[in-house]
């Protein structure tokens, strides 16, 4: 909401610098967005009459205009491109020596300083102003052209008070009453502790107007007033300027008349042409749908059940709060006019006005509810500055009332008990002192015997309900400054619990093996490369923000491999980049399947009805491409490769696994994966389960991405690992005594087929080793002649250990020998 | 080899012998050198140990005389051996050490561990001051039952913020939003556990904002919620202002304004002090916060008659941009590693 400061200081006295009144409003609820000046700076502009003009002679869409000069006599010519204007028209001249603040120049600097200068050959001394030019609005069609009861030769700053600051405002859900130059004046008094004044309106008029009935509970009261002998003309010059302060475009004097109301009183208010309304009645009620009416805007709106509606005799003439009919509006040939004011129901605008996506000036007011005892003050006033501005003359008064009181309308007391205001607030303020802030802003307050306010809001105050909000409007009013800063007990204690600490320690697995964290926008279109536990299943959103982020991802990887993409296009060497997040999927996708199986505790999350909420478990990813250290070590050509993304998951289990428990590790089984390398894709499995894969880009995945390969991507589901960690969290690590002998350190060779999987060589060698192992380490892969074709031979060194003695080279002999029979088992040799 | 008779060797053959190794051992060049001269003046086959094993076969007078002589020059020997190994084990110290001069104006290769990302960064600062003032952490869905995110928080049903223009729908449910904010997860504590309450909610929330410099349709929060007898919104201004100091500097001061939140009465826009360059100075805003609506507690099955509380939520990327500069939010989520890698 924009307040023009003059309109503001015409309803409340205040005497304070601009910049004063601003904090003072910004500490009171006023939220203040922005101070302006338009016009700003104008100066040398006079009216002037157009007295000649022609074609200029060396340009088709150029007019060489002769006005009057300064003081209303004598002759200035200057050059005008604007064609709204005739001879005897009064304009805006500014002069050579003045300023148009209104101007953008070529180079982009805003004001023109004007001074003599030819165009085409012809002196132009100034130039005559469009609205836009004076910052008095938008409209740059043509110039202004002024009411020709304009004084001639007069400075135009002074006719509006052009540069005068405004004051423009965040109005809060809550109050609407602030949509209004007199609700603004009215809290500023209430904050300030001064007076207010509406301004004086004429008593109604009796005399014929329209019977109106009213059949619904939506319409709270109806105000008509019938005006004859209109004429429908521009809008005087100040009118004008505060419509353009407010940012409304000034139409023609009856529509302008009617948002002026609006703004200043806060009631919207609809003006029908009397002559088109056939009747002669008006019938407010509620559609019960299947109907259509044409707005003012030219759309058929098709209206449906619970819409408001006003008839004629006939017909629907409006959508009531919203927009009026096309076929009513007002024209430049209406001379008799009908000023509608309603109180409609906030809930049923806001249906209506959000069904049809018309958000105007009107319903954003009555959505917000209006000061029903502020609709007759309104109309009153719309009517008064009819006569005054277009000719007007009342000639009728309706008021009409919904009986009873429909509910939403219905005001009652607030009972409020000031010791408990006082403790919540922690604001010394007795019984008087509250009652006294409250009677300010307008509420008329009783102080019982027992101590209880009885506590009568004003009309215009729809926000007042409880206590709880009186109990803000006393601390609003008193000052939010002085309340103390003190610090609660409580009798709780706080901490990370250990799922958050476990979250923590994936995220740091990840960091020190060199991976960036990215957080990236969880959305994706229709494509999306899916990491673990592949599906279909899409969270699809009901109103996405475009078609390329319809969905909820469904996998981390999308988002970062375009990241990788846009770090690629940034020239990069090498990135790597971890997320952690959720993904998404539906209810029954296979991945609850999979979190059924694996997780042995209740992972889902649900509504208070009990109704499953989308799949949505933790997770980690990794993406990787190019270079390991990036470019500042250029000798350094290790490239990102699967193995350091099976890295980073191994540690994350081993960091977030109960401690000691069997089978907490991930066995890798080679898979084949859309998008994914053939020969180089690893499906992680935990308790038998699916929950991650490893694998490189796809060559053709790669090169659809324009991607460099080779690109390395992992995804592993942390639910698993945090939804079965026990509220006071895994048991302790137990430490194990450090046994004192050496160990006993073993090479061996085993030859196997290609398509042997090391995973199952190795679990061939512990089971062989038996107890006796200590550790175990691949060193050494082998192919050649000497062992064949399509034949590999893997060495890995065995550390043995016995708790209670030294090992012998017999021990590694029997080891040896139980190694090579269990390799035999999995048709493997031992290479002696 | 004959024996040699030790009495035929005279004195002067001693002293030769004496001005000769000693040479040797002065001329040796390095330590290999020396061993080469020790072995040949004082081993197992050299002249001097041959003269001493020929000393046993001297008469008792004679043999002193004569033992006294060689042990001297063994012992001369032996010291200047001693002393030349001495030098020469410094100059060879030397030779390595000069010969093992590294650069160390050389970058080293550098240790690479990943950054967390700046909002993890900020959100776990935040997390830390709370859970320092006694705060548990609490966690919900992203995807979150309307009742939650909505219902329970005093937003009616047609409130705007619940028109599609703010909020993001999920298909295919009757009433699943992403969350607008955390406060739902306030809400699942507020359904599940009985005051005293003191918790903080981080996490993602959504809004249906499109992207640009100052808009997210994600973004993330950290809400806090304390419910307990007697809480004030003198102990809400409290535990911001230490929150603000804490994150901003302890000279900063705070500023409420009174503002409106369906689920808090009263309400308040919270600024932060600031002094800028050239004794610019003024407030910035950093959260909303309020206490807690009764119409909240009652929906969450709490005694608003017995309990007050009060309730903040913290914009985690403003905190972020405000303190670290950031202009344009769109860095925090394009994953640009020059801008992960400043943090």
């Amino acid at each position: 909401m924009k307040l023009p400061l003059s309109w503001l200081t015409s309803m409340v006295d205040i005497d304070l610098p601009v910049e004063d009144l601003v904090e003072i409003m910004s500490t009171h609820g006023l939220e203040v967005e922005a101070v302006t000046r338009p016009g700003a700076g104008a100066a040398g502009i006079r009216t002037a009459r157009v007295l000649h003009w022609a074609p200029h002679p060396a340009a088709d869409k150029l007019r060489v205009v002769r006005v009057t000069a300064e003081g209303g006599e004598g002759e200035i010519e200057l050059v005008c491109g604007a064609h709204n204007f005739e001879v005897g028209d009064i304009v805006a001249h500014a002069l050579p020596g003045g300023h148009v603040p209104g101007v953008t120049g070529p180079d982009g600097a805003k004001g023109l300083d004007l001074s003599a200068r030819a165009i085409r050959g012809v002196t132009s001394n100034g130039m005559l102003a469009s609205a836009r030019e004076l910052e008095l609005g938008d409209d740059h069609a043509g110039i202004l052209v002024l009411p020709a009861d304009t004084p001639l030769g007069a400075d135009f700053t002074e006719l509006v008070p052009l540069g005068e600051p405004v004051i423009e405002i965040a109005v809060q859900a809550d109050r609407g009453d602030h949509l209004s130059v007199l609700g603004v004046a009215r809290d500023l008094a209430a904050i300030l502790d001064t007076r207010w004044q509406a301004p004086p309106v004429p008593e109604p008029v009796a005399g014929p107007t329209l019977p109106v009935t009213l059949d619904t509970d939506g319409c709270e009261r109806f105000v008509t007033w019938a005006l004859e002998d209109v004429t429908v003309q521009p809008s005087p010059p100040w009118l004008a300027q505060r419509l353009a302060q407010c940012g409304m475009r000034p139409i023609d004097v009856v529509v302008d008349v009617t948002n002026y109301v609006m703004l200043e009183l806060g009631q919207p208010l609809h003006a029908f042409d009397l002559g088109s309304l056939r009747g002669p009645s008006l019938r407010v009620r509620s559609s019960s749908g299947g109907e259509t009416l044409t707005t003012l805007d030219d759309q058929v709106r098709e209206l449906q059940h619970g819409d408001l509606v006003i008839d004629d005799a006939e017909r629907a003439v409006s959508l009531a709060g919203v927009m009026g009919g096309l076929d009513t509006e007002v024209s430049a040939a209406t001379t008799r006019v009908l000023v509608e004011a309603a109180v409609w129901d906030p809930a049923a605008i806001r249906r209506t006005s959000r069904r049809l996506g018309l958000v105007s000036e009107a319903s954003q007011r009555f959505e917000r509810r209006v000061d029903p005892e502020g609709a007759a003050r309104a109309a009153a006033r719309a009517s008064q500055l009819l006569v005054e501005l277009a000719g007007a003359r009342a000639v009728g008064t309706e008021h009409v009332y919904r009986e009873p009181t429909p509910a939403w309308s219905q005001r009652e007391r607030i009972v409020v008990d000031p010791a408990r205001i006082r403790a919540l607030l922690a604001l010394d303020l007795d019984a008087d002192e509250q009652a006294a802030l409250l009677a300010r802003s307008g509420s008329v307050v009783h102080l019982h015997e027992d101590q209880h306010l009885d506590v009568e809001v004003p009309t215009w105050r729809g926000d007042l309900k409880r206590p709880a909000d009186l109990a803000e409007e006393v601390a609003r009013l008193h000052g939010y400054d002085a309340i103390p800063a003190t610090l609660p007990t409580f009798e709780v204690t706080g901490g990370l619990t250990p799922t958050q600490r476990l979250e923590r320690d994936a995220r740091d697995a990840a960091l020190a093996a060199g991976f960036d964290e990215a957080l990236t926008r969880p959305f994706v279109g229709e494509h999306a490369l899916i990491g673990v536990v592949p599906s279909d299943g899409r969270v699809r959103l009901a109103n996405p923000l475009a078609k390329d982020a319809a969905a909820m991802r469904p996998s981390l990887l999308e988002g970062l491999l375009a990241a990788l993409r846009r770090n690629v296009g940034q020239g990069r060497a090498g990135t790597a980049l971890v997320e952690l997040g959720r993904v998404f999927r539906p209810v029954d996708d296979p991945l609850a399947d999979l979190l059924d199986a694996v997780v042995d505790a209740d992972w889902r999350w649900r509504a208070p009805d009990g109704g499953d909420l989308p799949v949505q478990p933790r997770a980690i990813a990794l993406a990787a491409q190019g270079l390991r250290l990036g470019e500042r070590w250029l000798d350094a050509e290790q490239r990102w490769s699967v193995f350091d993304v099976l890295a980073v998951f191994d540690e994350v289990v081993a960091r977030l696994a109960p401690p000691d428990a069997q089978g907490w590790h991930l066995d890798r089984v080679p898979a084949d994966r859309p998008g994914l390398h053939p020969g180089r894709t690893a499906v992680l499995r935990l308790h038998g389960h699916e929950v991650g894969v490893v694998g490189q880009l796809h060559p053709d995945e790669a090169d659809r991405r324009d991607l460099p390969e080779p690109v390395v991507v992992g995804e592993l589901l942390l639910e698993p690992l945090l939804a079965v960690v026990p509220d006071d969290g895994h048991p302790p690590v137990k430490a194990v005594p450090l046994v004192k002998h050496p160990a006993l350190s073993v090479d061996v060779a085993l030859i196997a087929a290609e398509e042997v999987p090391y995973a199952v060589l190795e679990q061939a060698v512990r089971e062989g080793a038996g107890d006796l192992l200590d550790g175990l380490w691949w060193f050494d892969e082998y192919r050649g002649e000497q062992i064949g074709a399509g034949r590999r031979s893997v060495a890995l060194r065995l550390r043995l250990q016995a708790p209670d003695r030294q090992l012998t080279d017999e021990d590694a002999e029997r080891v040896i020998d139980a190694v090579a029979a269990a390799a035999e088992q999995v048709g493997a040799a031992l290479r002696r | 080899m004959s024996e040699i008779d030790v009495t035929e060797i005279d004195v002067s053959e001693i002293d030769a012998l004496q001005t000769e190794a000693l040479a040797a051992v002065a001329a040796a060049a390095d330590l290999d050198d020396l061993e080469k001269v020790r072995v040949r003046f004082a081993g197992k086959r050299s002249r001097l140990n041959t003269l001493q094993k020929g000393l046993r076969d001297l008469a008792p007078d004679e043999r002193r005389t004569r033992g006294q002589q060689i042990n001297a020059l063994r012992q001369a020997l032996e010291a200047a051996l001693g002393e030349r190994r001495q030098q020469l084990a410094e100059v060879a110290l030397d030779t390595r050490l000069e010969s093992e001069r590294l650069d160390l104006t050389l970058p080293p290769r550098r240790l690479r561990p990943g950054r967390p990302h700046l909002l993890t960064q900020v959100e776990q600062e935040i997390i830390d001051v709370f859970v320092g003032m006694g705060y548990r952490v609490a966690g919900g869905p992203e995807a979150e039952a309307g009742v939650f995110n909505f219902d329970l928080l005093n937003i009616e049903a047609d409130h705007p913020a619940r028109q599609e223009m703010d909020t993001i729908y999920v298909d295919g449910f009757d009433d699943v939003v992403l969350r607008t904010h955390t406060s739902p997860v306030q809400a699942r504590v507020m359904t599940t556990t009985s005051p005293p309450i003191a918790v903080i909610c981080p996490g993602r929330t959504y809004r249906a904002d499109a992207v640009d410099a100052t808009h997210s349709p994600v973004f993330s929060q950290v809400e806090g919620l304390v419910v307990a007898e007697g809480i004030t919104m003198g102990d809400l201004r409290g535990t911001l202002l230490a929150f603000s100091r804490r994150l901003f500097g302890h000279e900063r001061e705070i500023r409420l304004r009174p503002s409106f939140f369906p689920f808090t009465e009263p309400s308040a826009e919270v600024d932060v002090s600031f002094e800028g360059a050239g004794g610019n100075h003024g407030w910035l805003e950093i959260l909303g916060a309020g206490m807690v609506d009764p119409n909240v507690l009652t929906a969450c099955g709490i005694d608003a008659e017995r309990y007050t509380g009060f309730a903040f939520g913290i914009g985690i990327e403003r905190v972020a941009m405000l303190r670290h500069r950031v202009a344009d939010i769109r860095d925090l989520f394009e994953a640009d590693a020059r801008f992960l890698r400043r943090f």
